[in-house]
């Protein structure tokens, strides 16, 4: 379980409705999502090697979790040879109890931190509140966010659920002084101002990692603001937090990622800054870091890699999933409750958290299949999403009134005769509820009804216009 | 049972017991990389010059040219005096610039906070994406690429490469500095409403004073 969401939540479907009837939540969310999924479609059209190297990317990734240890072990021989410290957690209370004593053994009182997602799953922040220290977050989204004293709510955009008037009011009372107007180049340039004095004068700087280098040690991050060379170069110490499922064999093995990566995220083909850190300041080097330690984080890896959810290790955190989400795309990312929403994070979620508490989100899919067709790594997400279904259905995790009412739909429809009886009998209620083309109201249906129309049934199940149809030719039905 | 002991252990649990040996697992990798002319982006021009210079000048970066490094100076100049700047800025402490003449502009070696321009130099360009390459070094403080509004790089015409892993060969040539960094056009960010501004924490402008080959 993981200590980062154990808070109390409202549970999952309370949410989702107030998210649905947030008006400027959905325009937020439109205006990202749907440039995002505009520039995507755009970069994929223009590199026409996609699918080839979407192939080569998910090679990597497979063969990489083929021989984890063998990788991580590597990794570790050169990270520290590089002069990093290596740390090794089995989940989040291990990581946060690690680099929390790095922290309080260095008197750290300011902490920088560059955007990561592991960072928000092992419970990061908290655990530098807990311990005292200023932490300071320095990617754009991230610092409007812990003005607003939020979770990320998009993987890649963590403050897409934001318009620019709500961030200007967070900016007017948390920049000292306040931006001089509303439009988002001011705004940046005030938060440009405002961080500055912070990168030059943080004890420690966190980071994540896109990708940890195998045979050189090195671990890799992308950003488009510069904020992560900012956090690691000027303190005394730099500490990269990373899930072991970041491996890959050689700086070669990362680009052909990277070219994936970044055109999935944000249609880019390479974001500003693509930086590989390889351990502390060399003797002579003009700036860095005298120390640079590197924790490895398991948190439910080791699990996924030996259960039907192996393939989710492929993941390279890009949130494309998400910005084709139907679903995400009505009712954003806090409504999913976890570290990670959308597709990716439905899966995700029930490993971090535990199903139990988690078992509406892998519902909470159509099935339409979006997330998996855009994946750079090709994982079926709706097949691991099914698989959670299955396994919620087999801990008997269900309300009783589901498990009911499946299990009377089961026995129907493992017996053809009587299933269609009940086809036909139901079809014939059901038209009893509306009067021309639509039904506005069904017992037992308000869910549906409640928002939208249900098309009126023509009379006759399929099986007996198929029937019908089939007589009239002539032929055998 | 440490923690690192744990996590190996349930990696060796999950995966098959006969594993191949580690020759075979860094031939299999290798593989993975055969034909890589199938699955990357082709340059967008003939020439690795042409290439490079339409993708840079198409991600926001500006380029002036110039036919050797004695006339660095100048286009610096040009470039100060072009937008309003004071000519006074930082130089990267690297033989190839401190050697040259730059009598009339205020350098030094470190960026004062007022100071809007540092002048660094790229080990290369690649082509396929209009990047520079900067690694840390005794003469290459990482912080003079970041902390100015305006960031001028010097590259030589000559130091352009074709695609990302030709720059990987190079790296794996030598010991792998602190930082490696790959500079793909100006700093900017998408975060408020997907709207995009440029200068986010790093410079907002990124001009390359491309240097002809003399040999």
């Amino acid at each position: 379980m993981s200590g980062a969401h154990a808070g109390a939540q409202a549970p999952f479907k309370d949410r989702a409705t107030a998210a649905l009837a947030d008006k400027t939540l959905k325009i937020a969310i439109d205006r990202t999502t749907g440039n995002a999924e505009r520039k995507r479609a755009a970069a994929v059209a223009a590199f026409p090697e996609f699918e080839a190297a979407r192939a080569r990317g998910k090679a990597i990734k497979d063969h990489v979790i083929a021989h984890l240890d063998h990788y991580l072990e590597q990794f570790e021989r050169n990270a520290t040879a590089s002069g990093a410290k290596v740390h090794w957690a089995v989940d989040d209370a291990g990581a946060r109890a690690i680099v929390t004593r790095i922290c309080l053994e260095a008197k750290a009182k300011l902490v920088t931190r560059s955007k990561s997602m592991l960072g928000e799953e092992i419970g990061l922040p908290h655990a530098l509140a807990d311990a005292g220290i200023e932490r300071v977050e320095t990617d754009l989204a991230e610092h409007i966010i812990q003005l607003a004293g939020e979770k990320p709510s998009h993987i890649v955009w963590p403050a897409m659920h934001r318009t620019r008037e709500q961030v200007a009011e967070l900016f007017k009372t948390g920049h000292r002084p306040p931006p001089a107007a509303e439009d988002p180049a001011t705004m940046v340039q005030s938060a440009r101002r405002e961080l500055r004095t912070k990168f030059l004068s943080a004890d420690i700087g966190i980071s994540g990692a896109n990708f940890l280098v195998a045979d050189t040690g090195a671990t890799c991050t992308v950003t488009n603001e510069g904020n992560a060379e900012l956090t690691t170069t000027p303190p005394r110490i730099h500490i990269v937090t990373a899930g072991i499922e970041k491996i890959v064999p050689s700086t070669v093995h990362a680009f052909a990622l990277l070219r994936l990566l970044v055109r999935s995220a944000t249609g880019g083909e390479l974001t500003q800054y693509t930086t590989f850190h390889c351990g502390p300041k060399r003797p002579g080097d003009a700036d860095g870091p005298e120390e640079m330690h590197i924790v490895l984080v398991d948190n439910g890896r080791t699990r996924m890699l030996a259960d039907e959810f192996r393939e989710m290790l492929r993941c390279i955190r890009c949130g494309a999933c998400m910005n084709h989400c139907v679903v995400y795309r009505q009712i954003g990312g806090h409504a999913y409750g976890g570290t990670y929403p959308g597709p990716m994070g439905s899966v995700l979620t029930p490993v971090l958290d535990g199903l139990a508490g988690s078992r509406d989100l892998p519902n909470a899919c159509t099935m339409n299949g979006r997330c998996a067709e855009v994946c750079p790594v090709g994982i079926p997400l709706p097949t691991l999403l099914r698989a959670w279904r299955i396994r919620s259905w087999r801990e008997k995790l269900e309300p009783g009134a589901l498990r009911v009412g499946i299990s009377l739909w089961a026995m129907l429809a493992k017996r053809p005769a009587l299933y269609r009886l009940a086809s036909r009998t139901g079809v014939r209620a059901i038209r009893m509820f509306g009067k021309a083309g639509w039904i506005s109201r069904l017992p037992l249906a308000g869910g549906w009804t409640a928002h939208r129309d249900m098309p009126r049934p023509k009379g006759r199940t399929f099986m007996e216009q198929y029937r019908a149809e089939q007589a009239k030719k002539g032929g055998r039905p | 049972m440490t923690a690192r002991d744990r996590i190996l252990d349930a990696i060796r649990v999950a995966l098959p017991q006969e594993r191949p040996a580690p020759d075979a697992i860094s031939a299999e990798a290798k593989a993975l990389l055969a034909d890589p002319d199938t699955s990357r982006p082709r340059l967008v021009a003939e020439g690795l010059f042409d290439a490079f210079i339409l993708k840079a000048e198409s991600i926001g970066t500006t380029i002036d040219r110039v036919g050797g490094m004695e006339a660095v100076p100048d286009a610096v100049r040009r470039y100060l005096s072009g937008h309003g700047l004071s000519l006074s800025l930082a130089v990267e402490p690297t033989p190839a610039l401190t050697a040259l003449d730059w009598t009339g502009l205020d350098t030094g070696t470190t960026l004062a906070p007022d100071q809007p321009a540092a002048l660094g130099k790229a080990l290369w360009g690649i082509a396929e994406s209009g990047s520079l390459i900067v690694h840390s070094g005794a003469d290459t403080p990482i912080l003079l690429s970041f902390l100015p509004l305006h960031h001028i790089v010097v590259l030589q015409e000559s130091d352009i490469l074709s695609h990302l892993e030709d720059y990987a060969a190079q790296l794996a040539d030598r010991p792998h500095p602190r930082n490696a960094i790959l500079i793909t056009g100006p700093s900017g960010t998408t975060d408020i409403e997907g709207s995009y501004v440029r200068g986010a924490h790093g410079p907002g402008f990124l001009h390359v004073i491309l240097v002809a080959s003399t040999d």
